[in-house]
C-alpha cells in the first residue's frame, strides 16, 4: 500500500545565485523534475553545506518523513517502495533501453560537465573557484574548491578523461546529444506518451546546459543543434513547472535556473 | 574495452575485414610498446580505438545497416556495460586475490618479457582498484567489502538486463552482428570462459542461457579457424583457447572511451572485403616487409 507523502518533504541543494554549479543544478533539477512528474510535492531548500549534509556527498538530497535520500537513482527506487513509478507501464525490454539511455546521460552528459567545470582552466578560474567556495571565508573557501578540484581530476585521470582536450569533450556532448534526438524522434518523450526518470534526468542535464551562462556558448550550442531537444526540454518547463501555482519551489526553480549562473 | 583484442577481432570478423592475427610475446619490440599492433602496407597503427577506426575508414563497418536509433541504443548499452558491469570484471581480474593470484598474474607474466613481468602486474592490480573505488567507492559504501557487494550487483543487473534486451535474437541488431555484439562479447567472453577460482560472475552468466549461446555462436562461427589454427606450437587445444581469451588483460579500460570516440567518428560506409591486413598481437618493427600482397 502506499505510504502518504509528507507535506514538509524538503530537497536539499547548494545556495541557488551564487554557489551551485552546472553538474549539481543538473542533478538537482532532475530530482524535482521526477517528483514533479510523480506529483509528490516537495519543497527546495538552499543550504551552503548541503555537499556535506548528504549522506552520499552529492546533491540533491531528499528529506522525507525521517528518511534522508540522495541521487537520482536512489531516490527513484525509494519513491517506488512507497508506491509511486514512472517506468511501470514498461516492458523489460523497455526498462533495460531505459537504464542504458540513463548510464548514457552519466556516463557522457555528466562527465562533459565535471570535466568542463573542474578542468577546463579557464572555467574553472573564472567561474567554478569563485561560486564554489563563496559562502565561506578565504582562505577556507579556496582551500575547499582546490580540494574538491583534486579530486575531480582524480576521477578523471581514473576513467581516461585527464587526456581528452575540450574539443574531443564537445565532441562526445555531441554524440551524445545526437543519441538522445535519435532516439527521441518525434515522440513528446522517450517512451511516447509517458514521461519516466529518463526523461526527468535529460531534462534536468539539457535544461541547465541550456540555461547556464559560462564562459562561452559551445556546450549549449552543441545541445541547440537538435531541434526535437529543445523542444522537449520546453515542453517539460511547461508541463512541470510553469503550469502549477506561480509561488511554488519548483517554479521559482526553473525561473532562477533561467538566470545566468555567471557571477 | 575490457578485452580489446578479443574486441578486435570479434568487430573485424563481423565487418569482413581480412585480418591475421599474430601471437608475439614480446611487448618490449612493439613499436610504442602496446599491444595490439595493426600493421597495414606501411602504417602502424597500436591503439585498439584508433584500429578501430581505421578499418571504418577502410571501410570495413559492422554497422552500416543500422538505423540512427539503432546506433543510439548502440551508445547507450556501451554505456550501460562500462558503468555496470566493467566494474566487476576488473575486480574479478585484478583485483580479488585468488584469481589474481593463481590466474590472471601468471597468465600475464609469461607473458611479458622478464623486467616488465615483476611489475606491470602489479601496477595494472593497482590502478584497476584505483578506478574501482574512485568511481564507486564513494560514501555511504565504507569498506572494499560493500563496494565489492554492490559492483557485482550492478554487474549482474547488467546481465541481466542484456539478455533481457538480447531475447531469442541471434544477435543484438537481428541476424547480422554489430558493433554492439563485439563490445558485449569482448567484455562476455572472458567472464564465460576463463577458469577462476572464483567465479560468481561466471556462474551468474551461466544462468542466462541466451547469453552463452550468444557467446558460443560467435566463438564456434567467427573464432572456430583461429582458435585451432593460431595456437603455439606445443600448447594444447584448451591452452590456446585460455591464452586468446586471457591476451586482453593488457590494457585498462580507458580503451573504451578512445574507441567510443572512433566509433563516433567512424564515416557509415557499405561493408566490403579489401586487402589483407595484418593483425600483430604483439609487436614488430614496423618494416617494409610487413607489407603483405593484395
Amino acid at each position: 500500500a502506499a505510504e502518504p507523502w509528507p507535506e514538509n518533504a524538503a530537497l536539499y541543494q547548494q545556495l541557488k545565485e551564487e554557489q551551485i554549479l552546472l553538474s549539481d543544478n543538473a542533478s538537482s533539477l532532475a530530482v524535482q523534475a521526477f517528483l514533479q512528474m510523480c506529483n509528490l510535492p516537495i519543497r527546495v531548500v538552499c543550504r551552503a553545506n548541503a555537499e556535506y549534509m548528504s549522506p552520499s556527498g552529492k546533491v540533491p538530497f531528499i528529506h522525507v518523513g525521517n528518511q534522508v535520500v540522495s541521487e537520482l537513482g536512489p531516490i527513484v527506487q525509494f519513491v517506488k517502495a512507497k508506491g509511486h513509478s514512472l517506468s511501470d507501464g514498461l516492458d523489460e525490454v523497455q526498462k533495460a533501453e531505459m537504464k542504458a539511455y540513463m548510464e548514457l546521460v552519466n556516463n557522457m552528459l555528466l562527465t562533459a560537465e565535471l570535466y568542463l567545470q573542474w578542468c577546463d582552466d579557464v572555467t574553472v578560474e573564472e567561474i567554478t573557484h569563485p561560486r564554489y567556495g563563496s559562502p565561506y571565508p578565504w582562505p577556507l573557501n579556496r582551500i575547499l574548491s582546490y580540494q574538491k578540484q583534486w579530486e575531480v581530476r582524480r576521477k578523471m585521470k581514473a576513467i581516461g578523461w585527464a587526456g581528452k582536450t575540450l574539443e574531443q569533450v564537445l565532441e562526445d556532448v555531441d554524440q551524445c546529444c545526437q543519441a538522445l534526438s535519435q532516439r527521441l524522434g518525434t515522440q513528446p518523450y522517450f517512451f511516447n506518451k509517458q514521461p519516466t526518470e529518463l526523461d526527468a534526468l535529460v531534462f534536468g542535464h539539457l535544461f541547465t546546459i541550456l540555461t547556464t551562462q559560462l564562459t562561452t556558448d559551445e556546450l549549449s550550442e552543441k545541445v541547440k543543434n537538435y531541434s526535437n531537444l529543445t523542444a522537449f526540454c520546453r515542453r517539460i518547463e511547461q508541463q512541470y513547472f510553469e503550469g502549477h501555482d506561480k509561488d511554488s519551489s519548483a517554479t521559482v526553480a526553473a525561473r532562477s535556473a533561467k538566470r545566468s549562473l555567471l557571477r | 574495452s575490457f578485452s580489446p583484442q578479443s574486441l578486435l577481432q570479434a568487430y573485424a570478423k563481423f565487418s569482413g575485414a581480412p585480418l591475421t592475427v599474430n601471437t608475439i610475446n614480446n611487448s618490449w619490440r612493439a613499436p610504442k610498446g602496446d599491444v595490439p599492433v595493426l600493421i597495414s602496407e606501411d602504417i602502424v597503427i597500436s591503439q585498439p580505438a584508433k584500429i578501430l577506426n581505421f578499418l571504418r575508414k577502410q571501410k570495413y563497418n559492422a554497422d552500416y545497416e543500422l538505423s540512427a536509433k539503432q546506433g543510439a541504443d548502440t551508445l547507450a548499452y556501451i554505456a550501460l556495460l562500462e558503468e555496470k558491469l566493467l566494474p566487476a570484471l576488473l575486480h574479478t581480474f585484478w583485483v580479488e586475490a585468488e584469481n589474481y593470484c593463481s590466474v590472471t598474474k601468471p597468465w600475464f607474466a609469461s607473458r611479458i618479457p622478464f623486467p616488465l613481468s615483476l611489475y606491470l602486474p602489479g601496477k595494472m592490480s593497482r590502478e584497476a582498484l584505483n578506478r574501482i573505488l574512485l568511481t564507486r567507492g564513494g560514501p555511504p559504501l565504507c569498506s572494499l567489502t560493500e563496494v565489492e557487494a554492490q559492483i557485482y550487483r550492478d554487474a549482474k543487473e547488467c546481465l541481466n538486463l542484456l539478455s533481457k534486451r538480447l531475447g531469442t535474437s541471434q544477435f543484438f541488431f537481428g541476424d547480422t552482428p554489430t558493433t554492439l555484439d563485439a563490445f558485449v562479447f569482448g567484455f562476455l567472453a572472458p567472464i564465460y570462459k576463463v577458469c577462476f577460482p572464483r567465479v560468481q560472475l561466471q556462474e551468474h552468466l551461466k544462468q542466462l542461457p541466451n547469453l552463452c549461446r550468444f557467446c558460443d555462436d560467435i566463438l564456434t562461427c567467427y573464432f572456430r579457424l583461429t582458435v585451432s589454427g593460431h595456437s603455439p606450437a606445443g600448447q594444447d587445444t584448451a591452452d590456446a583457447n585460455l591464452q586468446k581469451l586471457t591476451q586482453l588483460v593488457n590494457k585498462e579500460s580507458n580503451l573504451i572511451e578512445k574507441m567510443d570516440d572512433n566509433l563516433r567518428k567512424s564515416p557509415q560506409h557499405p561493408p566490403r572485403k579489401l586487402t589483407t591486413l595484418k593483425l600483430a598481437a604483439g609487436g614488430e618493427q614496423s618494416s617494409p616487409l610487413n607489407r603483405l600482397s593484395p
